[in-house]
């Protein structure tokens, strides 16, 4: 094929400068020159008359605001210089993230400035899941979104109106149930399939707090973690990453000076290495599910056969707990001695240990190892935290898988149904299961509020762009705190890049355009004035008590700081409430057409998935197998000698409600007999960075859920694995796995460094 | 002959031990192998703060991928008892560094604060630096890349854009160093307080792993951690006096 040779390529650099330097009139005779080799000309500086407040050119302006990328509300610091928004640290102040970050904290800016953002609101022109929309402006859209709410409620039938988000608490929260309550609905369900429902529920059941607790990693001695990816992205990853470091190297008196107290201990217990399992001490590789199994025999060997729980721990001896869990009798002992014998031991259960379809009973039989160690309200143990200043608990917003089923299926069935989504994709993060989508298509009026055209936003009729965290106001009270009471503002950091809005400020505009009873019960201006008269209450409250001099004084003052506490702690006795038995997981698909258990884990780049439209994240090596841009399927080496199989092969993975294709990667750190994906890729629709890319584990889960709350278990399912021929290379940082005796990692303990002495 | 001359006058100048001791600072980095857990957070910090590009997928798998820190991962043994370390890999800033020796146009060089730096107008591509450098932590240029708008809003100003053909690597921050002397100076300071500079691979870490600091002052945090017994340098019998000293990952198997 000839190239079309552009007519500036035909100048010889000589020709080209004498055109330059013929001056203006041959440049504008050669437009082709102007539009090909001159820069733009030079725009005049005009100095502002009134300067932007904060705005030095060349001096950078920090505001502390709140990170919004996983459910742990850490208080954040955004560094800002022109009015753009450059770098996100860690707020030191902030008790939860103490100056630090997780890697996709700092990719926070590309949420921002990402180029696949929605700018304007645009309505569904064809087929709902086809994404063909057209863009309207934020007056029609509203008006015509109001005008619905309001025939609706004018005719009292407001409550086929519901409202699905994903995890939104401090006073936001209050103004959705507020905008609900008018409407004549209760209809309104959070839903997150990382939201730890069953920990919740277990807690419940234990302790009879339904709340997360902190964990006092820093101070405990003896850590066992029973699936819990903490150092992954597990509810609070850089709080207890920050607690992880004091665990393993802390001093007792202040961070640099006194006595370094004795170096905690962490073992793993999880089929599939995880980055946790990775730094700890021992990595002990249980069959999925049988966790709850493995804690009552080791408290069975603590309890010695005496106490409450002997008789309901008298069956789960060494030998029948190795049974079960696939873990030596030897073993599980060699535990339960460390537990017993530490002086501030801690056991903590997550990730997989509750993803099954007995999340709850594991989890519970965790709990009854922190109560026989006397952990409760102590140091070094679990610490329950003090009723948040504002807000529900996650126990209180959240519903679980078949709470949000039902949820959209009631809607459904509904004349005249109304569903506003905002802040939640379930079409990405939901098993291969098709009762969502059906249920979706038959709702008439489906309004996302979203920054990205998602897999749910697909299903939408009209999508209202809203602010990304860092543009728009708000308020969090950290979940689980740190044992006192936290609260912090989010601010604005940037004015809106877009045409864009705060969730609450939509709800105030259409309350606005609907009939004077709503115009009068949310007479706010916008979301700001909302939330400043909210802390304005919590300020009267308390005026006695804080030494400020207004309440313009302390909102300042939290502002600048970005967060404010109270130190009172919460009484908490170590009782214990619940029964203990174990329950054996139940697996989707038999052992003999699906030979492998199939555990989808959450990916340090990605979190749930809403990762995977940042670019830094998509070329952030993964932690355990340094792979970018790419989904796989990890196998143990035996499993891979099985199969005739090697790195980069594709396999078809099938489940009973599905399959994919995923390319190998063999690893120490899994079980012979499970196999694990990264969760996060597989995009149908999320910008150009992650459509396309890579293969959902969740979209071949079947729809298993926990017995007791119903919550997705997803590490409930079987899959079979099948050789397709087709290979690829993997994308990652090259290297050799192992240091081949080189001293890369140093010296081993007792020994001191050799060579190279010249200096 | 006088240029030889010089050369191995300046050499035993660069050989004498002590040598950056005599200088204001000796930048120096503690990166604790006990309380770094691979998260990756410094990964990221570091892309943003210093306008690292965005490669992707095709040339990244053709090993042009720029990260000036990266984690490396290390197995031993076998399943079950496998075992997978982390190490944070970055510019080593050695005393004695192979890459300076390296280049014909002395683009990169050592500075007063014991740094090793780039310059990068000064540089011409020949990337003898990267084969020189035995932690392999040179990045070659060989695109100009660009940013999708309006990602581009979000690069930082006070760290070049850097281009088609030259070499670039971990500067330890130098945009904050410089900041912090600045600031030192406004407020009539002549040395800089430990804690004035962090760089954003420090800063960001969650567990406190990595810790900065001036050699030079003994009561200076890395100064004190870089004595521990679990310090060693990497590659140490190459000889090239790394400015990063690592503490060994304890190993406590027996539970």
């Amino acid at each position: 094929m000839a190239r079309k040779k552009n007519p500036g390529s035909k100048l010889s650099r000589r020709e080209f400068l004498a055109l330059v330097g013929t001056g203006t009139s041959v440049m504008a005779g050669a437009g082709f020159l102007t539009a090909k080799f001159s820069r733009r000309p030079v725009e005049q500086l005009i100095p502002y008359v009134v300067p932007p407040e904060d705005y030095i050119p060349g001096v950078a302006a920090y505001y502390n605001t709140v990170c919004n990328l996983c459910p742990a509300g850490c208080g954040i610091t955004v560094r800002i210089r022109e009015g753009r928004a450059k770098k996100i640290e860690g707020n030191p102040a902030h008790p939860v993230s103490q100056g630090g970050t997780c890697a996709l904290g700092q990719s926070g800016l590309q949420v921002l400035y990402n180029p696949d953002r929605l700018q304007t609101p645009v309505t569904r022109r064809g087929e709902r899941g086809t994404g063909d929309f057209h863009t309207v402006g934020w007056n029609s859209a509203l008006t015509t979104v109001a005008s619905h709410l309001d025939k609706l409620r004018l005719a009292n039938r407001g409550a086929g109106v519901g409202l699905l988000t994903g995890d939104i608490r401090g006073h936001l929260d209050d103004l959705l149930i507020q905008f609900l309550g008018l409407m004549g609905s209760g209809r309104y369900l959070q839903y997150a399939f990382t939201n730890p429902t069953n920990l919740y529920s277990a807690n419940a059941a234990s302790f009879d707090t339904a709340q997360l607790p902190y964990y006092d990693i820093a101070n405990s001695d003896f850590l066992l973690s029973f699936g819990a990816d903490f150092l992954g992205m597990w509810v609070s990853p850089v709080s207890y990453s920050r607690a992880y470091g004091d665990f393993r190297q802390g001093r007792r008196e202040g961070e640099d000076k006194g006595p370094r107290r004795q170096r905690g201990q962490l073992v793993q217990i999880e089929p599939r290495m995880s980055l946790t399992g990775a730094n700890a001490d021992i990595w002990v590789p249980a069959v999925p599910g049988t966790e709850g199994a493995l804690a009552l025999g080791i408290a069975h060997i603590i309890a010695g056969g005496a106490g409450r729980f002997a008789a309901a721990l008298a069956e789960f001896d060494p030998p029948r707990v190795a049974e079960i869990s696939g873990v030596e009798a030897s073993t599980i002992e060699r535990l339960a001695r460390s537990f017993g014998d530490a002086k501030a031991p801690l056991a903590i259960g997550g990730g997989g240990a509750a993803a099954g379809t007995n999340g709850v009973p594991n989890l519970v039989a965790i709990n009854l190892l922190n109560h026989l160690a006397g952990n409760i309200g102590r140091e070094g143990g679990v610490v329950f935290n003090p009723k948040p200043a504002f807000g529900r608990t996650g126990m209180q917003r959240h519903g679980s898988y078949l709470d949000l089923l039902a949820f959209v299926e009631e809607i459904a069935d509904v004349d005249d149904g109304v569903l506003i989504i905002a802040g939640t994709n379930p079409l990405y993060d939901f098993p291969g299961d098709e009762r969502l989508v059906r249920a979706l298509q038959r709702i008439p009026l489906v309004v996302g509020l979203s920054s990205f055209m998602d897999e749910t936003m697909q299903y939408a009729d009209i999508v209202l762009p809203v602010n990304s965290y860092l543009e728009g106001w708000g308020d969090d009270a950290p979940e689980p705190g740190v044992g006192m009471r936290v609260a912090s503002i989010s601010q604005p950091v940037v004015a809106p890049l877009y045409d864009t809005m705060d969730v609450g400020d939509v709800f105030i505009r259409l309350a606005q355009r609907m009939d004077r009873d709503m115009q009068r019960a949310m007479p706010w201006p916008d979301f700001h004035a909302y939330l400043r008269n909210a802390w304005r209450r919590m300020y009267d409250k308390r005026r006695d008590k804080l030494d400020y001099v207004d309440f313009d004084a302390f909102w300042t003052a939290v502002l600048e700081a970005g967060v404010w506490g109270e130190t009172r702690r919460a009484s908490q006795r170590n009782e214990f409430h619940a029964q203990v038995d174990y329950e054996p997981p139940v697996h989707a698909g038999n052992d003999v057409d699906y030979p492998w258990y199939f555990q989808p884990f959450v990916s340090q780049g990605f979190f749930d998935g809403r990762g995977a439209n940042l670019p830094w994240q998509q070329e952030l090596p993964d932690p355990m197998t340094s792979i970018v841009y790419g989904s796989w399927i990890e196998l143990n080496p035996r499993t891979a000698n099985e199969l005739g199989v090697d790195e980069g092969d594709i396999l078809e993975v099938s489940s009973p409600a599905g399959s994919l294709r995923a390319p190998v990667w063999i690893t120490q750190g899994i079980r012979p007999d499970t196999v694990a994906m990264p969760i996060g890729q597989g995009h149908t629709s999320f910008g150009r960075y992650a459509t396309g890319r890579g293969a959902n584990p969740l979209s071949i889960l079947s729809a298993q859920v926990d017995s007791r709350t119903g919550a997705f278990a997803w590490g409930a399912t079987r899959v079979n694995l099948t050789p397709t021929g087709e290979r690829i290379r993997f994308v990652k940082t090259g290297g050799w796995s192992r240091t081949l005796d080189r001293q890369i990692l140093g010296p081993r303990s007792g020994e001191t460094q050799e060579g190279g002495d010249h200096g | 002959m006088s240029l030889i001359k010089d050369l191995f006058t300046n050499w035993s100048v660069w050989r004498r031990p002590g040598y950056f001791e005599s200088f204001d600072y000796s930048w120096g980095m503690v990166i604790d192998l006990d309380r770094c857990t691979g998260c990756e957070a410094c990964v990221v910090a570091c892309t943003a703060e210093n306008n690292l590009p965005i490669v992707g997928e095709k040339r990244f798998s053709e090993n042009r991928e720029i990260k000036w820190i990266r984690i490396e991962r290390y197995w031993s043994g076998e399943y079950p008892n496998a075992k997978l370390s982390f190490i944070p890999m970055l510019c080593q800033h050695c005393d004695q560094a192979p890459c300076e020796i390296a280049c014909p146009v002395s683009a990169t060089y050592h500075n007063q604060d014991g740094l090793n730096t780039q310059i990068y107008n000064r540089c011409i591509g020949t990337r003898t630096c990267a084969v020189y450098c035995p932690y392999e932590v040179r990045f070659f240029n060989w695109f100009s890349y660009t940013w999708d708008a309006p990602l581009e809003q979000q690069l930082n100003p006070d760290v070049t854009v850097r281009e088609k053909g030259v070499m670039e690597k971990c500067t330890f921050c130098i945009q904050r160093i410089r900041e912090a002397k600045d600031h030192a100076k406004d407020d009539g300071r002549r040395r800089l307080r430990e804690g004035d500079i962090q760089p954003a691979c420090a800063q960001a870490c969650p567990t406190k792993a990595i810790v900065f600091g001036d050699r030079n002052d003994p009561d200076s945090q890395v100064a004190q951690m870089a004595s521990d017994a679990r310090g060693y340098t990497v590659l140490k019998e190459l000889n090239t006096s790394p400015s990063i000293v690592y503490l060994r990952r304890v190993d406590q198997e027996h539970v």
